[in-house]
C-alpha cells in the first residue's frame, strides 16, 4: 500500500511556541470554569436543599436545563444567538467560561447534593441535639462529611472540562484546540499537528487524574463511618438515581 | 448565674421535665404514607429520678425521646423542660419570635444529653475533637477549656487513651464510650438514652451499662429506652410500657416487672424475659 501522505514532523517543533500559548488559554479557560462551577454548583445545591419551595423548584430546573444541552449547542447559542437579540459582545473567551460554567455547575449541583444526602441522618440529629444551629450544623459536621466524598466526582468533573473546552474553538477561542486547527489550515499537516494535540491533551488528563487518586486516598483516611453503618463512601458508591440499573 | 446553672436549685423529687399531650406522625400530609408515631404522651420525671422506657419496637419510644429535645419536633402537645414551656410550633412568619424560639430550642438541646443507639459519632473528628464540638460551639468555651473538659469527660468514661482516635479506630462499646463522653461535656440536666447497648456486641454491653448506672448514682436524670431488664429492674427508679404510641402502664421498676397488670404488657414481659 502506498501512502499519499508525506510526513512533515519538523513542522511540529516550529510550531511549539503557538500550541503552548494554546496550552496555556486551555488551562487559563479550565481553571477558571472549574473554580467558578464548584462554587456556582454549591449554591445550587444548597438552593435545591432549601426549605422554602419555590427555591428547591428553580434549582431543580436549573440542573435538569444545563444539563440538557451539549457544550456544542450552548457555546454558539451563547456567542451568536444572545449575543445577536441583546446586542453584547462577551468575548469568545467570557463566552466559553460561562458556557463551561453553567453547564458543569448543574453536573456537580447534583454532585453536592448525593454527597451531602449520603452523609447519615444520625450525623444532623446528633450535631442538632448538642445545641449546634443549622449553619454550625452544616459547617462543622456536614459539609466536612460530604466534601470528601464529593471529590472524586467533582475532580471527574474537571477533566471533562479540560476535554469538552476544546469545544469553545468553534466560536473563535484560541485555546490548544483553536490554535492547532489554525496551524492545520496554514500549514498543512494535520496528522501531526493533531497527534501532538492529542498527546497534550492526554498528558493533561492523566496528570489531573494522577493527583485525583492521591487527593481521594488522603481524604478518605478516616472516613469510615462513626456509627455501625456503612460509611458515607460506602453509601456513595451504591448511590444510584431513580432507574438507574446498579453497576 | 450563667445558664448552665439556672437549674441547679431543683430539688431532688420536683419535676424536671412534663410532656403533655405529645402526637407524633412522619410523613404528614403525605396521602398512604403517613405513620402516627405517637398518640397522645404524658410524661413527668422528676429531678434525679431514673425512668426506663420499653416496648416493642415501633411503639414510638425512640421518638419520643427526639420530641424531647426537638429533633424530632411533636405536632401536638409541649414540653416543659426546667420550668420553660415549648410546642413544635415554630413561629415561622415572626423573626423576633423566630429567634425567641430558636433560643429556646437551644436551652433544651444544651441542658438534655442524647445517647443513640448508633454511636451517630463525627467520624472526621477525634474522640476528643467529638466531646469538645458541644462545649466550643453551643456553649460558647475557649478551644482551649473545651479541651480540657473534653479530656477530663473521656478519662471520666475509660478514654483517656484514645483521645486521639478516630471513631474508625474504635470498637463498639468504645465509641458508645465517647459518646456518653460527648453528651455530658455539655453538662446536661437530664440523659436521654436510646437502646444505648442495642448495637453493640454481647460482651460489651455489661460494660455500658455499669456506665450507666454509675451516672445514675451520681444522681443524674434519666430517661433509658432499653431492652435490658435486669438494667431496668436494678437501676430503674419507674418503668413505663409503651405499645402503638401510647404508654399503656407504668409504675414502680421492680413491680411492673415482676407483676404486670396490663395484658399487652404481660405479653411483652414474657416474651422477652422467655
Amino acid at each position: 500500500m502506498i501512502l499519499a501522505y508525506t510526513f512533515r514532523w519538523e513542522l511540529v517543533p516550529e510550531s511549539a511556541g503557538v500550541l503552548a500559548h494554546g496550552l496555556k488559554v486551555t488551562l487559563q479557560l479550565s481553571a477558571l470554569s472549574f473554580v467558578l462551577s464548584l462554587a456556582l454548583g454549591l449554591v445550587v445545591a444548597l438552593c435545591r436543599l432549601a426549605p422554602s419551595r419555590p427555591v428547591r423548584a428553580a434549582a431543580y430546573v436549573y440542573t435538569q436545563i444545563f444539563r440538557a444541552l451539549s457544550l456544542y449547542v450552548y457555546v454558539l447559542f451563547l456567542y451568536f444567538g444572545i449575543a445577536a437579540v441583546f446586542g453584547i459582545d462577551l468575548g469568545t473567551f467570557a463566552a466559553g467560561v460561562v458556557a463551561l460554567t453553567l453547564l458543569n455547575s448543574a453536573y456537580m449541583a447534583e454532585i453536592y447534593r448525593a454527597a451531602i444526602g449520603s452523609v447519615e441522618h444520625g450525623q444532623r440529629e446528633a450535631a442538632l441535639a448538642l445545641g449546634l444551629g443549622h449553619t454550625r450544623t452544616f459547617s462543622s459536621v456536614i459539609g466536612p462529611q460530604a466534601v470528601r466524598v464529593a471529590v472524586p466526582g467533582l475532580v471527574n468533573q474537571l477533566v471533562d472540562i479540560i476535554k469538552d473546552s476544546s469545544i469553545v474553538a468553534v466560536i473563535g477561542v484560541l485555546d490548544l484546540m483553536g490554535t492547532t486547527i489554525q496551524l492545520v489550515n496554514t500549514k498543512r499537516a494535520p496528522f501531526e499537528l493533531y497527534t501532538v494535540t492529542a498527546l497534550t491533551y492526554i498528558a493533561l488528563i492523566l496528570l489531573v487524574s494522577a493527583a485525583a487518586a492521591l487527593l481521594e486516598r488522603r481524604l478518605a483516611r478516616h472516613l469510615a463511618s462513626g456509627g455501625t453503618g456503612p460509611g458515607p463512601l460506602e453509601r456513595m458508591r451504591s448511590f444510584r438515581f431513580r432507574g438507574e440499573a446498579p453497576a | 448565674m450563667s445558664p448552665a446553672h439556672e437549674g441547679a436549685e431543683l430539688g431532688i423529687g420536683e419535676e424536671l421535665v412534663v410532656a403533655e399531650g405529645i402526637h407524633k406522625t412522619f410523613n404528614r400530609g403525605m396521602r398512604g404514607r403517613e405513620v402516627q408515631v405517637l398518640r397522645g404522651v404524658d410524661l413527668r420525671v422528676t429531678k434525679g429520678e431514673v425512668l426506663v422506657v420499653i416496648g416493642p419496637s415501633g411503639s414510638g419510644k425512640s421518638t419520643l425521646l427526639r420530641c424531647l429535645n426537638f429533633i424530632a419536633p411533636p405536632d401536638q402537645g409541649s414540653v416543659t423542660f426546667l420550668g420553660r414551656r415549648l410546642t413544635g410550633d415554630v413561629p415561622r412568619r415572626r423573626p423576633a419570635e423566630r429567634i425567641r424560639y430558636e433560643r429556646e430550642l437551644r436551652y433544651f438541646r444544651t441542658h438534655i444529653g442524647i445517647v443513640f443507639q448508633h454511636f451517630n459519632l463525627f467520624p472526621h473528628m477525634t474522640a476528643a475533637d467529638n466531646v469538645a464540638l458541644g462545649p466550643m460551639r453551643a456553649l460558647g468555651l475557649s478551644g482551649h477549656d473545651a479541651r480540657e473538659r473534653s479530656v477530663e469527660e473521656l478519662t471520666r468514661v475509660g478514654m483517656a487513651d484514645k483521645v486521639n482516635a478516630y471513631p474508625s479506630q474504635l470498637s463498639g462499646g468504645q465509641k458508645q464510650r465517647v459518646a456518653i463522653a460527648r453528651a455530658l461535656a455539655m453538662r446536661p440536666q437530664l440523659m436521654l438514652f436510646d437502646e444505648a447497648t442495642s448495637a453493640l456486641d454481647p460482651e460489651l454491653i455489661g460494660g455500658i451499662l455499669d456506665e450507666m448506672k454509675r451516672l445514675a448514682e451520681t444522681g443524674m436524670t434519666m430517661i433509658v429506652v432499653t431492652h435490658e431488664m435486669g438494667f431496668a429492674r436494678e437501676v430503674g427508679d419507674r418503668v413505663v410500657f409503651m405499645d402503638e404510641g401510647r404508654i399503656v402502664e407504668e409504675g414502680a421498676a421492680r413491680e411492673l416487672i415482676e407483676n404486670p397488670k396490663n395484658e399487652r404488657t404481660q405479653a411483652f414481659l414474657s416474651a422477652i424475659l422467655s
